[in-house]
């Protein structure tokens, strides 16, 4: 008969994590994206982008741009409005304006192996060819926004043709920082100068992410009370695979996903993808 | 419990109390109370097993005559009827999070969401938006949503805005399975047009799929038992017992004309554009052949290629 205590509790004291529960705000702008995306570095952007009277850090980005996955609807009820979240959701319709970022998935591999170690959700020496094969086979904690394949294909798919909706490749936001984030000021409805942008960059650059990390991770809700030895900003660096990625586990990964791959301009290693007839297998 | 935290708690409810005012507190304290009990309705916070399937669809695509052809499959012992359709196959957006835990298994589930990577087998039945459309337009004059005589095309504007029920549109809802799932271990594809064809062929894939060996009497049995005469006449008996039609008008049918196609003659030609300049791509490949010469409009700053909207979906023709 008990569900548990803790679960009614928690609910009535309005303090379970929002998640997919979340209550949706016609007006709310979403941040989407898998994990390890590049999630975290376009939150900044964007605060520095929309607020330009705060110094953004990790000690008050949860009440700038919140995230949906660590906070509770009760503390997301008082962000004034209109908000902008992050989430990692797969396609929900009740999401009304969403920016979307994907990253190469071979990339992102490497980096959420880093990341899960980081948060002991596997072990050190846990093989990387096993957890390829688990990030592939959506075996990872991960799983529960679906795999990398049926997030980034959920969205695109049921939104692509809409003006509410904007797709932006990380590897677009690396070597193009201005142009790209000029294209979300734009969905945001803002027009600023060069000379701001490159403000906001600056203030938003790994390197400075990186040192305010350092001082202030005990401040933040995602990193609070975890090891320190392996960082949260990671090597932000796009096309790591081609020399850390051994080509098997290139292959595992280009022949699951290699047709929505292609679609979104990541070329595959392998001439052909493996299953013509379906985006995803 | 420490004092300390017993305080902490007396000061939260009494923070909230102010907050939210008396109603939403009671509302609040009853749904605890529901909790407690297991008697709330899980909805999308159902605790999925990895056996469990659903029969997935948009409303109005043939949910429930799906729901009795598998559940007389499933269910031989009685005849299915309106009375007992919810504890056979149960929609966790009705039923209590303790009556789902004590199913057998494999629970066998209905279900209106859009794509949700916990659904480990699905049957998704499809059926031609213009007569979804159509047969929803009936459905929320049967509800009282909207009176008899509303206008087609205003409504039609609104059901492809996704904007008539909270399970997104229907390109949206099918399209999101269609592109993560289809040509998938554990995904079915059905079109309600083909099931209403060829029936027992199409339950025999569901059986199929189920893990169920059927023979041809078992599935006459299925089919006979869950037509549209004999779901009419039950409705004639149950539909005020029955939650899905024990608050409609009584002077409308819920099980309609059950045919495909009445688009043709029941839906003007500037609802079926505005449905096929919205949806032309995945109607095309399901095999929902086009009329007008609307094509789909591209949104802008997507430069995504058209290869992502134009799956292929052949196999599902044939």
């Amino acid at each position: 008969m008990m569900y548990g205590l803790k679960v009614v509790l928690r609910h009535l004291l309005g303090t379970d994590i929002a998640d997919r529960n979340l209550a949706v705000y016609p007006d709310d702008t979403f941040i989407v994206s898998y994990p390890r995306s590049g999630n975290t570095w376009t939150r900044f952007l964007i605060a520095n982008l929309v607020f330009p009277s705060e110094k953004v850090t990790f000690a008050n980005i949860e009440r700038l741009v919140p995230d949906s996955a660590a906070l509770s609807n009760r503390v997301l009820k008082r962000i004034p409005r209109p908000r902008i979240i992050k989430s990692h959701q797969y396609f929900d319709p009740r999401y009304h304006r969403v920016l979307y970022i994907v990253r190469d998935p071979r990339d992102l591999v490497l980096s959420y192996y880093n990341f899960q170690r980081k948060y002991r959700q596997i072990a050190d020496d846990y093989p990387l060819t096993d957890y390829v094969d688990d990030f592939a086979g959506g075996r990872l904690i991960s799983a529960d926004w679906g795999t990398w394949g049926e997030n980034v294909a959920s969205w695109i798919y049921t939104r692509q043709n809409q003006n509410r909706f904007l797709l932006v490749r990380y590897e677009d936001m690396k070597s193009n920082t201005v142009q790209q984030l000029r294209r979300m000021a734009a969905f945001l409805g803002l027009e600023p100068t060069t000379e701001r942008l490159t403000q906001v960059i600056e203030a938003s650059s790994s390197q400075r992410m990186r040192e305010m990390e350092r001082t202030e991770s005990e401040h933040w809700v995602a990193t609070k009370g975890h090891r320190k030895d392996i960082p949260f900003v990671g090597a932000a660096m796009s096309g790591r695979w081609q020399s850390d990625l051994p080509g098997p586990l290139v292959s595992k990964i280009e022949s699951t996903w290699g047709n929505l791959m292609t679609t979104l301009g990541y070329p595959l290693m392998a001439s052909e993808p493996s299953q013509p007839y379906s985006i995803l297998r | 419990m420490k004092y300390k935290a017993r305080i902490g708690i007396y000061r939260h409810l009494g923070q909230l109390h102010r907050n939210l005012g008396r109603n939403e507190m009671i509302h609040k304290l009853i749904y605890g109370m529901k909790l407690l009990l297991g008697r709330d309705t899980p909805g999308r916070n159902l605790t999925v097993r990895e056996d469990d399937v659903f029969i997935s669809s948009y409303p109005k695509s043939g949910n429930t005559w799906t729901r009795f052809l598998v559940a007389n499959l499933i269910h031989p012992q009685e005849a299915v009827t309106f009375l007992n359709i919810d504890h056979i196959v149960p929609d966790p957006d009705l039923r209590s999070r303790n009556f789902l835990k004590n199913c057998p298994r494999p629970r066998v589930m209905k279900s209106h969401h859009p794509f949700d990577p916990r659904y480990k087998r699905v049957i998704c039945i499809v059926r031609d938006p213009r007569d979804v459309a159509l047969s929803q337009y009936h459905f929320q004059i049967k509800r009282g949503l909207i009176k008899t005589g509303h206008p087609m095309e205003e409504f039609v504007q609104r059901f492809v805005a996704g904007e008539t029920n909270e399970y997104g549109s229907w390109g949206q809802n099918v399209g999101s399975w269609l592109i993560a799932r289809h040509h998938t271990p554990g995904f079915l594809l059905l079109r309600y047009e083909d099931l209403k064809e060829r029936p027992e062929e199409g339950l025999a894939q569901i059986a199929g799929l189920l893990g169920l060996e059927v023979d041809g009497g078992q599935l006459a049995r299925a089919v006979e038992l869950s037509s549209a005469d004999r779901m009419r006449k039950l409705e004639k008996l149950q539909a005020g017992k029955w939650a899905s039609t024990r608050e409609t008008r009584k002077d409308l049918a819920f099980v309609r004309s059950a045919v495909a196609g009445e688009w043709k003659s029941g839906l003007p030609h500037d609802a079926v554009a505005q449905i096929e300049r919205a949806w032309g791509h995945i109607m095309r490949v399901l095999g929902y052949e086009t009329v007008t010469t609307a094509t789909t409009a591209h949104g802008e700053g997507n430069p995504i290629p058209l290869a992502l909207m134009e799956i292929p979906l052949n196999d599902v023709r044939t």
